[in-house]
């Protein structure tokens, strides 16, 4: 809650999807309060195959639309570290911190939220089997980037919850195309 | 009134219980804070249904429900405000300026007093009650004991004469005395202690270290740490079982539960399929646990640890402090 990091500076990327997610701005409150964002998608495609897609740490720059690259040390193994650099400029890096194939789902935790603003971040990817389709969800849990009681309007809350929406939303939507691709 | 076979204390907290108003006021509710929200989310334990949605102040974070006042008390750290919820009407009966921010809350078993945590300004925040149990809020403003910093977790020992309070940012826990409210000691636990729980019956206090992802087992009258036991990612609530058996873990960043035999101080069972779990509490052979991600509360059997039914909250649900409770009468 009041933890110290340094400045993020911001990519360009993230702000763009964060204004794709639209969402409406309510006043701000006082002191850095934990928020999350969850986003799911149906999609028309085995989960196995959709967890083919998703499940390697690594893969991101292949099915998310704002991912450049993202190389991770490790590969799938607990603590591996991976760095997301961003199309249009910006970085990130995450350390894995759980996965499971079985139960098709993995959980990471941000070392350097860079380009988004928030700190403290975790983030968890399941995809589930609904009958010959699936469902993906993506979650995460973090606190906005000011520590201030009064932060400005880009490092508040609203902030913060619409910067990782947009990435989910985006993120999960071309997963969906490039899923359903016949 | 026949008391049958039931041993006598058992038939006189019956009656008690049962004595208090209508029937659908005399079961034990849980009140659910949702820090999404701004609100309570009111329990009803008999029929596992949400009976109330009480407006509160902003992001309300720690609970306790004073069966012996009668009252719910609720930490509003954004309004810095403490929320009075009365447990006969389910309403807001009063709204207590609570510092800089105040988070764990706790009641001392008299009713008589409440304890909480001022996050932002490093102290204890001492409200007392008029009269027990009450039928009004407190009237003056709270005393204050300069803590450790980021005090979080807070726990009133059964006599009421020790309240215990986990400085998150210190990696300590002290204990302050209730009736000079002065810190009388102070003990080195693991990393980042946030929530606490006492065993009254084994005389220990568990402090829940959310970095180092262990329990401290602390003697409550010697401040000597007796054990650590290893749990899950992020622990963030603890619930002893009401028989005593079992204490309840929640893993916040493991989606899991760790149930901890309370003699042997052994990790007996991980349970699984839960949502950044937080807020935990026990009442009779059930333990709730709050899952914050999921904005519901999975009810437990505390035997075997299986999931019997969900019941949906408010927004961002936590649960942080004792949030079951029924009134007494007066």
């Amino acid at each position: 809650m009041l933890s110290k990091i340094a400045r993020p500076s911001f990519g360009p990327v993230w702000w763009c999807l964060a204004a794709m997610a639209g969402l409406a701005a309510p006043a701000s409150a006082h002191g850095p309060t934990r928020q999350k964002v969850v986003e799911k998608i149906a999609i028309d495609a085995p989960a196995a195959a959709v967890w083919a897609r998703v499940k390697n740490f690594d893969a991101l720059k292949d099915w998310h639309p704002a991912v450049q690259a993202s190389p991770a040390d490790k590969g799938n193994a607990e603590g591996s570290v991976r760095r997301l650099t961003l199309k249009g400029g910006g970085e990130l890096v995450e350390t894995l911190e759980s996965h499971d194939d079985a139960k098709m789902r993995f959980s990471y935790r941000a070392k350097n939220e860079g380009a988004l603003p928030v700190t403290n971040y975790t983030s968890t990817l399941i995809v589930t089997a609904d009958g010959a389709k699936s469902v993906v969800e993506w979650r995460g849990a973090f606190y906005r980037a000011s520590q201030r009681n009064d932060p400005p309007p880009d490092q508040n809350d609203d902030a913060a919850i619409q910067a990782v929406t947009g990435v989910y939303q985006s993120g999960l939507a071309n997963l969906k195309k490039l899923a359903e691709a016949k | 009134m026949k008391t049958g076979r039931l041993p006598y204390g058992v038939a006189v907290l019956a009656g008690l219980v049962i004595g208090a108003g209508n029937p659908a006021a005399a079961a034990p509710f849980a009140y659910i804070t949702n820090q999404g929200s701004h609100d309570v989310s009111v329990i009803d334990l008999a029929t596992q249904r949400v009976v109330a949605t009480v407006p509160v102040g902003r992001s309300p974070a720690g609970v306790v429900a004073s069966s012996r006042a009668g009252q719910v008390f609720v930490s509003n750290p954004d309004s810095k405000t403490v929320s009075v919820i009365d447990m006969r009407s389910q309403q807001v009966i009063a709204t207590l300026p609570a510092g800089e921010g105040a988070v764990g809350i706790d009641a001392s078993p008299d009713g008589s007093r409440v304890f909480a945590t001022d996050w932002y300004a490093d102290r204890l925040l001492v409200f007392d009650l008029p009269v027990v149990p009450a039928t009004a809020p407190p009237r003056s403003a709270p005393k204050a004991v300069a803590l450790g910093r980021a005090p979080a977790g807070v726990a009133v020992h059964v006599s009421g004469r020790t309240v215990f309070v986990a400085e998150r940012d210190d990696d300590t826990v002290a204990a302050i005395d209730v009736s000079t409210l002065r810190v009388q000691g102070r003990v080195r636990v693991g990393s980042h202690p946030f929530a606490l729980a006492i065993d009254t019956a084994r005389e220990r206090l568990y402090a829940l270290n959310v970095q180092s992802d262990d329990v401290t087992v602390i003697d409550t009258r010697t401040l000597a740490v007796l054990a650590t036991v290893k749990v899950g990612k992020a622990p963030y609530g603890a619930a002893l079982t009401t028989d005593g058996r079992w204490l309840y873990v929640t893993n916040q960043h493991d989606d899991s539960v760790s149930v901890i035999d309370a003699d042997t101080l052994r990790v007996v069972r991980t349970l699984a399929g839960f949502g950044y779990p937080e807020g935990i509490a026990a009442h009779a052979d059930r333990v709730y646990v709050v899952n914050w991600m999921d904005d519901r509360v999975s009810v437990l059997d505390a035997e075997s640890g299986r999931t019997l039914v969900q019941i949906a909250t408010g927004k961002n649900s936590r649960g942080f402090g004792a949030f079951i409770g029924a009134p007494m009468r007066p």
